[in-house]
């Protein structure tokens, strides 16, 4: 009951705090906010992105499709026409069966029940010199058991355009998300400070009748803390709003299938409100050192 | 029996305090407070007045000296053993530093709340503590609605949210007229009546004289006199001196002189 009562009374101090200092209040949120968006959203997109780019063969990787009729036959001798070109380093089979469960196995949709296995028999060809990369390809091209569309994916330009954009979104992320976090600490320690100040007649009567000092600087410390919080809410809606704005953009403005994984709702908030707890808390403690030393 | 044979409840042992090269706020004092003692603090601006009850509410350190509460050494008391020091007296501050936009009721009632009273306690405490200090009548009135009395009382009911044996107020009537100022001392005597060792930093030199109580006087951090209240004179003197010593007599005797 006595901590119930405590509690009770060292949340009140803090929501009075935060009803006193409304604009500094929303000045600090709206920059946690945008702190833990760039954060957030560029680490899920940089997440997302990451996991694309593992998907797609690398700068000495392609892949090698066969046509629908191929058989056992003509897969290994195939592979050894590969094997023996000028500039690979080695040739490695993907059975149709195994990739068509690994595709289902990743999408796990309903759609692919009934229906025969539509991938043809591949190969990841592995590449020891780029300067041949273009002589391979067009060899590849030219075994005739190679499906004549799309039969060879070489995606180096690809590959260095997500590696770039990856590059770039880590540097962003860091620097201008830096700064963001940055200004919010400065704002939610300037938050406190005036809260400290609008405050002094409460924490000086504190200190005249021997409140405990967690009694003193409990409120000051909820207060950061839901601003890192309320922060990381407004981030997280942010975020989940990008996804599907993105999703929404893709999906009606460019001619690529697009299907959009699942978001993660809860682990993305409770990660943001996490970062944001931590950091009000953090900002709060440097903030009140100083004031509310007992004098 | 004697007070010089039970442990003082405030005692301090040649306290020096300097504020920096050339600033002191006390050369040495040394002085003893018993329990149930009323004491003022008397002298000019800067004498040291506020200084000694800064040492006992463990605002000020001493340079030098020790300061003891209870029989208990607190001049170098740790910062986290602050609170619990200061929930063994009742301060009392010249402004009265009460919550404006709270009622009376509930300017006690934080007071309690803070240092860890249930809802519950400050339902029951609260009216009585109103009543102890007159000024229950004016439970639901705002600071602002009340005379600059009504207001210390209000003050000083808070500093006793912790039913402490010890009040300490610093210049408690600094801001009220003299009928107010001494409706307070009436009041301040009348806790003490009830147990509480009273010590009052005041230059209120009409209060003080009109209260006939021991009176501690300061002058540039020294403690240059130490008058007790004829009543205790008598007891102290032998008794061919005390005859002639009256109750309305202003006997200044140097506290050395007082104490053997």
């Amino acid at each position: 009951m006595r901590v119930i009562d405590r509690l009770e009374f060292v949340i009140s101090e803090a929501l009075t705090a935060l009803s006193r200092n409304r604009l500094m209040t929303l000045a600090a949120v709206t920059t946690v906010a945008g702190a833990l968006f760039l954060f957030g959203g560029l680490g899920y997109a940089y997440y997302r992105l990451s996991h694309y780019a593992d998907t797609i063969p690398g700068k000495f990787r392609m892949l090698v499709y066969l046509r629908d009729e191929a058989t056992r036959a003509d897969v290994e001798k195939t592979a050894q026409q590969i094997r023996k070109l000028p500039g690979v380093a080695s040739v490695a089979w993907i059975p149709k069966d195994k990739a068509w469960e690994r595709w289902k196995q990743e999408h796990q949709t309903g759609l692919t029940e009934g229906i025969d296995n539509p991938l043809p028999e591949g190969f990841r060809v592995l590449l020891t010199d780029l300067k041949q990369s273009d002589q391979v390809v067009a060899s590849i091209k030219a075994i005739p058991m190679v499906a004549p569309e799309n039969g060879v994916k070489y995606m180096a330009d690809e590959a260095n355009f997500v590696e770039g954009l990856l590059t770039a979104m880590r540097f962003f992320g860091m620097v201008v998300g830096g700064l963001f976090f940055l200004v919010a600490g400065v704002l939610i320690y300037n938050a406190i400070r005036l809260t400290v100040l609008s405050r002094r007649l409460e924490i000086r009567i504190m200190q005249l009748v021997g409140s405990s000092r967690l009694t003193v600087y409990v409120p000051f410390l909820i207060e950061g803390m839901l601003q890192g919080i309320m922060g990381a809410a407004v981030a997280g809606g942010l975020v989940v709003g990008s996804y599907f704005g993105f999703g929404w953009l893709v999906t009606n403005h460019v001619p690529i299938p697009y299907t959009p994984a699942p978001f993660p709702y809860a682990y993305v908030f409770a990660l943001l409100a996490g970062a944001g707890a931590l950091y009000g808390v953090m900002c709060s403690m440097l903030a009140i050192r100083a004031p509310l030393k007992y004098r | 029996m004697g007070a010089a044979f039970t442990t003082p409840h405030i005692s301090f042992e040649n306290v020096e305090v300097k504020y920096s090269d050339i600033v002191y706020g006390l050369r040495g004092a040394s002085l003893r407070i018993d329990a149930g003692e009323f004491v003022f603090l008397t002298g000019l601006s800067g004498a040291g007045k506020s200084t000694l009850l800064k040492l006992v509410t463990k605002e000020v350190r001493p340079t030098s000296g020790r300061v003891f509460l209870n029989g208990r050494d607190i001049s170098h008391a740790p910062p986290r053993h602050i609170p619990g020091i200061r929930r063994q007296m009742g301060i009392v501050p010249q402004d009265f530093a009460l919550l404006p936009r709270k009622r009376v009721f509930e300017n006690i009632a934080y007071a309690m709340r803070a240092v860890g009273h249930t809802r519950r306690e400050v339902r029951e405490r609260v009216p009585e503590i109103l009543q102890r200090v007159h000024i229950a009548h004016r439970a639901d009135a705002f600071p602002h609605e009340l005379s600059g009395g009504e207001q210390q009382r209000v003050a000083i009911g808070r500093a006793l949210v912790n039913d402490p044996p010890l009040l300490l107020a610093d210049e408690p009537t600094g801001n009220l007229d003299p009928g107010h100022s001494w409706e307070i001392m009436e009041l301040l005597k009348e806790l003490n009546r009830n147990g509480a060792t009273v010590v009052v930093a005041s230059h209120d030199m009409m209060v003080v004289d009109r209260m006939s109580e021991r009176i501690v006087t300061l002058d540039q951090g020294r403690i240059v006199g130490d008058q007790l209240p004829a009543a205790s004179l008598q007891e102290l003197l032998p008794l061919e001196v005390a005859a002639v010593v009256t109750i309305e007599e202003k006997v200044t005797v140097r506290m050395e002189d007082a104490r053997h």
